[in-house]
């Protein structure tokens, strides 16, 4: 159907606006967002910086600067309007760079920042068209190709500290006694170079909390995940399973609940399905932990998860009637 | 950063305002059945469309004059000194029935609530959205009026139970009305969610709802005998009782208010309004406010793709999934739209008010809507 041309009434002097409605909107823009999320993982990454030194410094803004560039080509060869302006690629490059470890070499760095792009965004439409979170992909692309350049404890081998996961799974329970809780909350532990600067990560987090940027379904039910699989395991044999609050400060689980998993497109929408997302998330975590064959279980489970997204959100409320 | 404006409370400033009589009323009548013809002369009151469906009421010329212009969408007419008015019809005296539905129809009311009985009767007396007073205006000023619409909305729906919904902050009764509080908070001024308050139903049988703008143009037609040719409108915090079809360029220059270009001007509600493209439109019946919005007071929207943000979903009271039914229809699959809910929106348009992408979700909604009802397809409209 042709709509009817109208003819213009004489004014054009004042040329307004039309709009759909709603008229008043409440100002969240992607740009804003992505902003804010960048904004909060400053904290981590000064963290960073301040304890694996420039090395860190240099990784990130690789991944980062890669990233974009990557987007740009990519969207050049789709012909699409390059919107690099709006973080995202930014934002997934060094959410990619904070999971490696601090001296991964430049080229994996550069690998993983383009699979980061392209085969985590691209291939499925771009930004908010993918299923499973963007970065993680990139880090599977390389831990899973160059199982050594992205081994924490082999990579960081001249600090003092070791890899709580690490030494859980290779050594078992007893040796997690040199660690302490409030040192794993403070990040001196071996782990990504953003990833496990858990109390940075937290102030990050919370200001998106505050904010109201991330919502705290999928961060606090990420987090009772974790817990409750832990305790269970923890309950039937202390002496061979570590504590729940260690599951909880050790390697990316904070990383993960607040910034991995609550990554827009590859989470669920309604609020039951985020809560039992995060839920289901956080248990895969442990689980990967104590049954996988890789230390930390964050990454592993996320990409899981999101691969159940859609199906979680087939759990809606009946609409408002209810017919 | 997320400025939130969700409250429908209000602080009236003064009484209802008159607004200087225009020289011109431009009338939309697109869709209407056309009453009168170019270069004729009206009366004030007189018909001069009606409304194609069973229900809807009539249009009339808010002042005598000549019609001036008419085509597919306006008619406009210049007003002159006569004062010619058309006689009053008594209809206080009638006896309910299809004559007296039909004057009441023919005097502009829609009577699509009036012409079946139910068990309930709720008037929705919230302002309708944030930044409107009218109808807790109406409720301060204009008592007498209001008793009248509901004696004989009474009358005609035969209810045996009337509830008056209201502002829990403020106290106002209706004789024979019980009261119930409602926290004045957008979205809980829709009448579907008045009435689930009321009632503690979704979409209940048996239960009428009408706003206290209806019930005072009700009212209104029955103390006088004149047709509706008015409406109160807030307009920057004020209420206004505007004729219907003054110009907007007219209202603009009599409150001194500016508008340049690129702005937005709303008829109608913040959220639920509709945004002319002239300053020469005409004021609507049932227009219950008016916003000038700067162009750079909010962000554009953009046609982008959803990311799956959630926002909309988490915000919408219907327990609907805007993401999904606004990309639905995008690719025109209105059916599916359908099955996911699209009935129970109730068009408060908070989901594309969060929306982070800024999609029109709303626009969608509706052309769904549209598109299913023109294909006979929808079961409700
Ligand atoms: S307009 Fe949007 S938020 Fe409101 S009921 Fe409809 S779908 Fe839900
Ligand atoms: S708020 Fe907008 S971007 Fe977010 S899920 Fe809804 S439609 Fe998509």
């Amino acid at each position: 159907m042709t709509p009817p041309i109208i003819k213009a009434m004489s004014d054009i002097a004042t040329r307004l606006t039309v709009s759909p409605a709603p008229h008043w909107r409440c100002g969240r823009t992607l740009n804003s967002m992505m902003r804010a999320h960048l904004l909060a993982l400053i904290p981590a990454l000064v963290a960073g910086i301040y304890m694996y030194g420039l090395s860190a410094a240099a990784t990130v803004g690789l991944a980062g600067s890669v990233a974009v560039l990557t987007e740009v080509f990519c969207l050049k060869l789709q012909k699409r309007e390059i919107d690099v302006d709006n973080f995202t690629a930014l934002y997934a490059g060094i959410l990619f760079a904070f999971l490696l470890p601090a001296t991964a070499p430049w080229w994996v760095t550069v690998v993983g920042a383009i699979i980061t792009i392209t085969l985590g965004r691209t291939v499925f439409g771009g930004f908010g068209c993918n299923p499973v979170c963007a970065s993680l992909i990139g880090w599977a692309f390389c831990r899973l190709s160059w199982p050594a350049a992205m081994d924490i404890d082999l990579n960081l081998a001249n600090f003092v500290i070791n890899e709580p996961l690490f030494q859980l799974q290779k050594f078992g329970v007893d040796t997690l006694s040199q660690f302490n809780y409030t040192d794993l909350f403070l990040g001196k532990q071996l782990g990504g170079l953003g990833a496990s600067q858990v109390a940075a990560l937290t102030v990050g987090g919370g200001f998106l909390l505050i904010r109201k940027w991330i919502r705290w379904y999928i961060p606090v039910s990420f987090l009772l995940g974790v817990g409750a699989v832990a305790t269970l395991f923890w309950a039937i044999d202390p002496g061979a399973y570590a504590p729940p609050l260690f599951h909880i400060l050790a390697g990316s689980t904070m990383f993960g609940a607040l910034f991995l998993a609550t990554d827009t497109a590859s989470s669920p929408v309604g609020k039951l399905p985020q809560f039992l997302f995060g839920l289901i998330a956080g248990a895969m975590v442990v689980i990967i932990r104590v049954y996988g064959s890789y230390p930390d279980g964050v990454p592993f489970a996320l990409m899981l998860t999101n691969l159940l997204s859609p199906l979680l959100d087939r759990v809606r409320p009946k609409p408002f009637g209810g017919r | 950063m997320l400025r939130i404006h969700y409250s429908l409370e209000s602080e009236l400033k003064g009484g209802i305002a008159d607004i200087d009589a225009p020289q011109e009323l431009s009338v939309q009548v697109r869709n209407l059945v056309l009453k009168t013809a170019k270069r004729k002369k009206v009366g004030h009151g007189e018909i001069i469309a009606e409304h194609p469906s069973q229900s809807g009421g009539a249009f009339h010329a808010a002042a005598s004059g000549t019609v001036r212009d008419l085509d597919y969408h306006h008619l406009v007419i210049t007003c002159d000194e006569s004062g010619e008015a058309v006689d009053p019809a008594d209809v206080a005296s009638m006896a309910p029935g299809k004559e007296l539905l039909r004057t009441l129809q023919g005097l502009g009311i829609d009577i699509a609530v009036l012409s079946s009985h139910a068990e309930m009767l709720v008037i929705n007396g919230m302002n309708p959205e944030p930044g409107v007073s009218v109808a807790e205006q109406l409720l301060a000023d204009e008592m007498k009026t209001l008793e009248a619409g509901l004696e004989m909305a009474r009358t005609l729906i035969e209810p045996k139970q009337v509830v008056l919904a209201v502002a829990d902050t403020k106290e106002y009764q209706l004789p024979g009305a019980s009261m119930k509080a409602v926290k004045p908070k957008y979205p809980h001024s829709l009448d579907a969610l008045v009435v689930k308050a009321v009632t503690g139903e979704e979409f209940p049988a048996n239960t009428k709802v009408m706003n206290v703008m209806d019930l005072y143009a009700l009212g209104k037609v029955v103390q006088t005998g004149k047709p509706i040719t008015e409406t109160v409108m807030t307009i920057d915090g004020h209420n206004y009782r505007v004729p219907i079809g003054t110009t907007i360029r007219h209202l603009l220059s009599c409150l001194d208010m500016k508008v340049s270009s690129g702005d937005t001007v709303v008829l109608g509600g913040s959220f639920r309004g509709e945004a002319v493209y002239s300053l020469d439109e005409g004021v609507r019946k049932g227009d219950y406010a008016m916003f000038v919005i700067p162009s750079d007071t909010f962000p554009r929207v953009e046609d982008v793709t959803c990311i799956n943000c959630g926002e909309c979903v988490l915000n919408c009271p219907a327990r609907i999934q805007p993401n999904l039914i606004s990309r639905y229809a995008e690719y025109e699959k209105f059916e599916l739209a359908e099955e996911h809910g699209l009935h129970s929106c109730f068009e408060c348009g908070l989901c594309a008010f969060s929306c982070t992408m800024r999609r029109p979700i709303l626009q969608y909604i509706r052309f769904a809507k549209d598109q299913l009802r023109a294909s006979g397809q929808g079961k409700q409209s």
